[in-house]
């Protein structure tokens, strides 16, 4: 069966199955490999229509050396993910063009099937997975037509086919995808791929530029309170703390040093999972001061931020404690962290006039913050998100020029004009608010609710979050970004916002995204430790896991057995001559054999005659027999029942009152 | 590697022709004798989805995981599928045949399916001929499987084997079935000599007339075991003693194919040519008997009479070795 040639319907339908597998890939393979890939297919293609047999072998192998060599410049490895994607699309791609036997159509397949599942490696959507398993079924169709000789399947039955072996293997799958171990880290790690870094936050803040974080309304995490959930006021989550400002841009500056300032945590704790989102960096954005949390290789640095080894890749989830409220157990600030937030700003000269002038007016520390959260309320400032763009000076622009901004141009004029007045200050980026989801009682904070405010050292007290948004647009904090912004916004969201059942389907899908992400995605050895305690299974460990997924398997293998052996089982005709036949021959033993011209009916009476003590049962268990043979289709189903009926019937070999005569 | 591969076909040959013993024909598959194992193709697949388990559980990635259980477990319910396409089905098998030297010797087998779903491309593999046939649902097919047989004698096959792939070609199942086969292989037919002609040849009538179909020759005494076509219905009718309608032949001679009218010619040489003979006297429709050392057949016609000489000359000689 092998070598047999292949036609163009069979190539056609293969590289559709292909090109079908290779959509899932778009957003990340290069896309000179996908048009490789379809110039390759479609060429053959078009030989096989034109009846032309495969290119020769010199064409071939120079065109495979050629693809392979251009990975390998675009990828510098054929190592990990997309290198290795890009690779096996290549080798789909070179196969389908050389293919001249059904066993090059064969080797495309398992390509087809091997590209499904690496679209799925790093994906989480449920989506990606119902296109994929559709594309796979029609592959395993195609491979049904591949694979048969005459009378060669029709595409219908094929179709249909197929789709009852992905149903009847989706119980094997459940049971396999739940009960088989999980590592707990990979076998070996894959070098991770930077390309795809997904939007976020950045670790360093330009208020001059303009930003689309704030139109972003992709999620950058969710929040579940177990206990009580904090005021709107209080509801920050710290992300990369900013310490170095050339008077346009602010950074991180100092590397984070993995010794956390110890605090004086104050006011209730708060108990929270965290469903991180994959972003491009280390930080987790934990509630204002953490206390404990729940995560591998997890510390805090000297910001107090939390933070992980690697960057967060993947989504996860992150059990912490947090306090809202802290003071500093150290009295003064050490002298180079204090030289780093006084740092004076090397621009911005009105500025450093502006902040001279109201400190001679306001030596006390706390007066003085106060003053400019004054000047920001008083004076005509405007919270947008859509500012004018500023220059080099940027903090001067703002604050006697444009005077509009969003939250990263009040919290960097804020602290510059505190360093600028030798207080110690620094600006914290991270998030606030968020969207309460009732449906799935979880908070989600999207890019959109992305923000900045500022630090302040007090002397006795610590650092001390100042917020000067609040100054100007008290709505941004207490409701979320949404709220603040009124003229400026898209209409697209204003729309939304005004259609209450939109914005409630929203929330349902949301909601039923979690619960996909909580179940399916981030199903673990925990909850597969929590399965078996579900089933009762004493004292779970891995080893216990093993054996439920034996017996389970066990169980599952017989049904499906059974299942696909019951369909060439003996037809209920058979069924019913055997029952009868065992009738019979059950009567014959006690002497009652039935005549070789005897009919059912005939059999009943001289039965009835000769041995009245078996007569009802007898008659009726042959008055049965008539009927299902002869009452056509609809007595069918009840053909079991007959035979268990026979089963169960045992004459006695004489009668209870033996007559003799 | 290959007389590896066939050392252990053949012992797992006779070890399921000793599992089972002789089988009567007409036999049902049951699955205790249906053998499976994957095909190169399956075991290529298998490694695929070894490797995509291993990128899963790499990637710790459930969606991925997700995918490649369900892969392996279509895999499996094919194995389950394949196994079923021979479950239960019936194969018959005309167990003689005849043939030619150098030609095909051809075995009628009939495979019928009772069963609600289809059987399909199940492949009969006899000695060295083989054919592949669907058998669709509730119905049966006729599949013949031409064996080549080089050399005049007889041939015995002693098992033969019902395969299949479908579906996919991941898995192939199996089955033996001990049924012995006989052919037949006549010579080759060839040879330059003509006809001998018809012992008494132009004389019409004669003593050894030879009892036919063709004409009314008068009525006999009824013998147990004559065709009832033949009975003379209306004079038993009268009342009288059964009597039988007498016919003769229109070509009345019978010719005798004579292994002595091949004077110095080697064996094979007089065979092939005896061969040729009785083919051309079947075609010509005359009446022939056949004579080789140690064995008469009386002059008759029909084909029971032709693969009775065939037969006769296929065997010529095996006896003695």
């Amino acid at each position: 069966m092998n070598s047999k040639s292949v036609s163009y319907e069979q190539l056609l339908a293969i590289f559709a199955c292909l090109a079908l597998a290779l959509i899932a890939h778009v957003e990340s393979l290069p896309l000179w490999v996908l048009a490789a890939v379809a110039v390759l297919g479609a060429f053959r293609v078009l030989l096989a229509y034109r009846e032309r047999a495969a290119p020769s072998a010199p064409i071939r192998l120079s065109v495979a050396a050629l693809t392979v060599a251009m990975v390998f410049l675009q990828f510098r490895t054929f190592n990990g993910l997309s290198a290795g994607t890009a690779l096996l699309a290549l080798m789909a791609g070179l196969k389908l063009f050389e293919t001249r036997t059904q066993r090059d159509m064969y080797i495309t397949t398992l390509c087809i099937y091997f590209l499904s599942l690496s679209a799925l490696l790093e994906s989480d959507s449920f989506w990606l997975l119902a296109y994929l398993m559709v594309v796979c079924w029609l592959t395993t169709a195609t491979l049904l037509r591949l694979t048969s000789t005459v009378p060669l399947p029709d595409w219908q039955h094929s179709l249909r086919y197929s789709a009852r072996l992905f149903g009847q293997a989706l119980p094997l799958a459940l049971a396999f995808w739940l009960f088989f171990p999980r590592l707990a880290g990979p076998l070996w790690q894959m070098p991770s791929d930077s390309g795809n870094a997904t939007s976020g936050l950045s670790d360093s803040m330009s208020p001059g530029d303009i930003s689309d974080l704030a139109q972003s309304d992709d999620v950058a995490f969710r929040v579940h309170f177990s206990g009580a959930t904090p005021p709107a006021q209080e509801r920050y989550y710290r992300g990369p703390v900013l310490h170095d400002f050339d008077g346009r841009t602010w950074k991180q500056g100092r590397p984070a040093i993995l010794n956390a300032p110890k605090l004086l945590l104050q006011g209730p704790a708060y108990r929270y999972t965290l469903s991180v989102e994959a972003h491009a960096h280390n930080w987790i954005f934990a509630l204002d001061w953490p206390a404990r949390w729940d995560l591998p290789g997890g510390s805090l640095n000297s910001d107090n931020t939390l933070i992980q080894p690697g960057p967060v890749s993947r989504p996860m989830d992150v059990a912490a404690t947090s306090y809202t409220r802290a003071t500093q157990a150290q009295d003064a600030l050490n002298p180079a962290a204090r030289h780093q937030d006084v740092h004076p700003p090397p621009a911005n000269p009105r500025a450093v006039q502006l902040a001279q002038t109201l400190r001679n007016a306001h030596p006390d520390d706390l007066d003085y913050v106060h003053a400019v959260l004054e000047m920001f309320a008083q004076q005509a400032f405007y919270y947008t998100l859509t500012p004018p763009k500023l220059g080099n000076d940027s903090v001067d622009e703002f604050l006697f020029d444009t005077k509009r901004g969003f939250c990263g141009h009040y919290a960097s004029a804020f602290t510059v004009l505190m360093r600028a007045a030798n207080i110690p200050a620094r600006v914290v980026t991270g998030y606030q608010g968020g969207t309460f989801n009732p449906f799935g009682n979880y908070w989600i904070v999207r890019q959109s609710d992305a923000h900045a405010w500022a630090e302040v050292w007090f002397a006795g007290a610590g650092w001390m979050r100042v917020d000067p948004t609040s100054a100007i647009a008290p709505s941004r904090v207490e409701h979320g970004a949404n709220e603040a912004v009124s003229a400026d916004e898209p209409l697209a969201r204003r729309w939304q916002r005004q259609t209450p059942w939109l914005l409630e389907t929203r929330l349902r899908l949301d909601a039923l995204r979690q619960l996909w992400r909580e179940r399916i995605l981030l199903f673990d050895q925990d909850s597969q430790q929590h399965l078996l305690e579900w089933l009762n299974v004493p004292e779970p460990d891995a080893e216990k896991l093993v054996i439920v997924l034996t017996v389970v398997l066990g169980l599952v293998f017989g049904w499906l057995t059974w299942q696909v052996r019951r369909e060439v089982d003996a037809s209920p005709k058979e069924l019913l001559l055997r029952a009868y036949a065992r009738l019979c021959a059950k009567l014959a033993a006690v002497g009652m054999p039935r005549l070789p011209h005897e009919g059912a009916e005939d059999y009943a009476q001289r039965i009835a005659s000769r041995r009245p003590d078996l007569a009802p049962v007898v008659g009726a268990l042959l008055r049965r027999y008539s009927h299902l043979r002869y009452a056509g289709a609809a007595a069918r189903p009840t053909v079991g029942q007959f035979d268990a009926a026979v089963r169960a019937f045992r004459p006695k070999s004489t009668p209870p009152d033996s007559r003799e005569s | 590697m290959a007389t590896l591969r066939q050392a252990a076909i053949d012992k797992l040959r006779a070890w399921a022709a000793r599992r089972h013993g002789r089988d009567s024909l007409p036999i049902k598959i049951h699955r205790r004798r249906v053998y499976i194992l994957p095909t190169r193709f399956g075991i290529m697949l298998a490694l695929v989805l070894l490797a995509m388990l291993v990128a899963g559980l790499n990637y710790n990635s459930n969606l991925g995981l997700a995918f490649a259980f369900l892969l392996m477990s279509v895999g499996l319910v094919i194995m389950h599928h394949c196994n079923r396409n021979m479950l239960g089905l019936q194969v018959d098998v005309n167990t003689e045949a005849d043939a030619f030297a150098g030609r095909d010797a051809n075995f009628e087998f009939v495979l019928r399916n009772d069963s609600k779903v289809d059987r399909r491309d199940v492949e009969i593999r006899c000695s060295t001929g083989a054919a592949v046939r669907s058998v669709l649902a509730h119905s049966n097919e006729t599949v013949r499987v031409a064996v080549p047989v080089p050399q005049r004698g007889v041939v015995s096959i002693a098992q033969f084997e019902l395969r299949t792939r479908y579906p996919f070609g991941w898995f192939y199942a199996w089955t033996y079935v001990q049924g012995s086969l006989t052919a037949y292989v006549a010579p080759a037919p060839a040879g330059t000599r003509a006809l001998p002609a018809a012992a008494g040849a132009g004389t019409v009538a004669s003593p050894s007339q030879v009892r036919g179909e063709d004409d009314f020759a008068g009525l006999r005494a009824y013998q147990p075991g004559v065709s009832l076509k033949h009975m003379a219905w209306k004079v038993l009718a009268r009342g009288a003693e059964p009597a039988v309608r007498s016919y003769t032949m229109s070509a009345a001679q019978p010719e005798w194919l004579d292994w002595s009218l091949l004077e110095g010619h080697d064996t094979e040489t007089r065979l092939s040519q005896l061969c040729l003979w009785v083919l051309e006297s079947e075609a010509a429709q005359r009446i022939f008997g056949l004579r080789i050392p140690g064995k008469e057949i009386l002059p008759a016609r029909g084909a029971a009479h032709r693969f009775a000489c065939l037969r006769a000359l296929a065997e010529y000689g095996l006896g003695d070795a």
